[in-house]
């Protein structure tokens, strides 16, 4: 039967070594962290690569190869900046953000912007100068323009969230660093996330545990694609 | 009224267009004939006011376009419509783009309320797309995909979507360059359906037989300007400038 794998993982997932909520608070931090990082990230990458887009000016080769470098940028390095930024005595220090959740969401904004601006970008520059011309044309302003680009390239963008939603909910180095994958005394988790619980339980050679964490994000992470298909196919991807 | 005056315009080496006057008056139809790459394109990116000239002045109505502010610019600019030669479609449906000149008028509250209303599928078409979409035969093809449709309902949707906000003056680069006769006609009729409306026609085309067809006015653009421009019949049986007569004859090669 095609449901056997499933029935088999249930037992697992239900038994000991999971406490209760031990799985369902990791996948929650997981996705919050994660969500809100790209969704911050997105607001800041979309409006930049419309810009990039549209408008020449100095240092623009700069910001590029900006971004392009912090594609590639290792995440624990990142983890390590943000951690000094946090700490006492670093420029944040007073927020006492340190092992926070909301430091964790700093380190992902910093790993998954590039990404998100660089693909948001070529999309946008993919969209056909004669129909830019058309929304000015017929009596767009810049706005209206801008608009119509980003309608345009609506599936390239989609396509820049969803590579970022996945660096950011795959990355394990940045987050073990400025969260501390940490849980409360009754196991429920605070700042262990899926990547950071995979690691640990399989350096404790609880592997059975963590194959099924791992599953676990494998299927967020094909869930999350299957939607953006699923998105390009009914709005006309055939471009 | 459309009005150049001495306008000369450059992409860098060499003018394309050099000392140009010309003027557009309501509800007549002007055709652009000449050699391709001789500036026609140009030219009615300049009288679509979408492009300054390098030089000269360009006014609409009698306001200079390129001494006023910009928010007055973007109001003369609305009383134009052009359709480009190539295809520029938005990737989306019929009505969409054809409306696209209407919505873009309108405030952003009616702009929000019409986007919540279309959301719920309760959004009725509004007659001047409607209306667009009859005077080039569309009218029953309203949701489907604009990248779904043939070259010759690309161009009329084209069209539609220049007509359907009423603009004063429509500018046409080559509509009917890669059309059957069928297309070609609907195209030409809705032409003269503007030119009723009181609009004023520039057409850029490469086909005299069109040009006779179709137009009060003709001019022939050679080398870097006007070798003519005049009444269709005066022009093409009567031209007084020599290249004139040689390139309609099809003497003059390029
Ligand atoms: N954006 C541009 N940048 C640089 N040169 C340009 C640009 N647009 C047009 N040109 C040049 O200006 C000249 C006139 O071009 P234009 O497109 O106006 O000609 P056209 O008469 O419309 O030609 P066709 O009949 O082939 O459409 C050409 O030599 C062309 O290469
Ligand atoms: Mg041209």
């Amino acid at each position: 039967m095609a449901l056997d794998p499933a029935v088999d993982l249930l037992p697992a997932l239900l038994d000991s070594p999971f406490r209760e909520g031990y799985v369902s608070s990791i996948v929650y931090v997981s996705l919050y962290v994660s969500v809100i990082a790209v969704s911050l990230s997105t607001l800041v990458s979309v409006p930049v690569a419309i810009v990039m887009g549209f408008v020449d000016f100095r240092g623009k080769q700069f910001v590029k190869s900006v971004i392009n470098t912090g594609m590639g940028f290792p995440s624990v390095v990142v983890g390590l900046l943000v951690l000094f930024a946090v700490s006492n005595q670093g420029p944040l220090g007073s927020l006492e953000l340190i092992f926070t959740k909301e430091a964790m969401i700093m380190s992902q904004f910093v790993l998954a912007t590039p990404p998100i601006t660089a693909i948001s970008l070529a999309a946008v520059t993919g969209v056909e100068g004669n129909v830019r011309d058309a929304a000015r044309v017929l009596g767009g302003t810049r706005l209206d323009v801008a608009l119509v680009v980003i309608k345009e390239a609506r599936y390239g963008i989609a396509t820049a969230v969803l590579a970022g939603f996945g660096r950011a909910i795959s990355e394990v180095g940045s987050v073990l660093i400025v969260g501390g994958n940490i849980t409360s005394s009754d196991g429920i988790s605070k700042t262990r996330t899926l990547t950071t619980a995979v690691q640990l339980e399989a350096r404790q050679g609880r592997y059975e545990t963590a194959m099924v964490l791992g599953a676990v994000l494998v299927a967020i992470v094909l869930l999350v694609n299957a939607v953006v298909v699923r998105l390009g196919d009914t709005g006309g991807m055939g471009r | 009224m459309i009005r150049l005056s001495n306008v000369s315009h450059t992409y860098g080496d060499g003018p394309v267009l050099e000392d140009l006057s010309m003027s557009v008056d309501p509800g007549e139809v002007l055709a652009i004939i000449g050699p391709s790459g001789v500036g026609k394109t140009t030219l009615l990116r300049v009288l679509a006011l979408f492009v300054r000239p390098s030089s000269g002045t360009t006014e609409l109505d009698g306001r200079a376009v390129w001494s006023v502010g910009e928010s007055e610019r973007l109001a003369l600019r609305r009383r134009i419509g052009m359709v480009f030669q190539e295809a520029s479609l938005f990737d989306a449906s019929v009505v969409r783009n054809v409306e696209y000149g209407l919505r873009v008028r309108e405030s952003w509250r009616e702009r929000l309320r019409s986007q919540f209303r279309s959301v719920l599928g309760s959004n009725g078409t509004s007659e001047a797309v409607e209306e667009a979409l009859e005077v080039v035969d569309l009218d029953d093809s309203l949701e489907q995909d604009a990248d779904s449709l043939s070259g010759g309902e690309a161009q009329r949707v084209s069209f539609a979507r220049a007509l359907a906000y009423d603009p004063k003056y429509l500018m046409l680069d080559e509509p009917t360059s890669d059309l059957d006769p069928r297309n070609t006609g609907l195209i030409e009729d809705a032409i003269g359906t503007a030119r009723e409306r009181g609009i004023g026609v520039v057409v850029a085309t490469h086909d005299m037989h069109q040009a006779e067809r179709i137009a009060d006015r003709v001019g022939v653009l050679l080398g870097d300007g006007f070798s003519e421009i005049g009444p269709t019949e005066r022009v093409f049986e009567d031209p007084t400038d020599d290249r004139t007569r040689k390139f309609i004859s099809g003497e003059l090669v390029y």
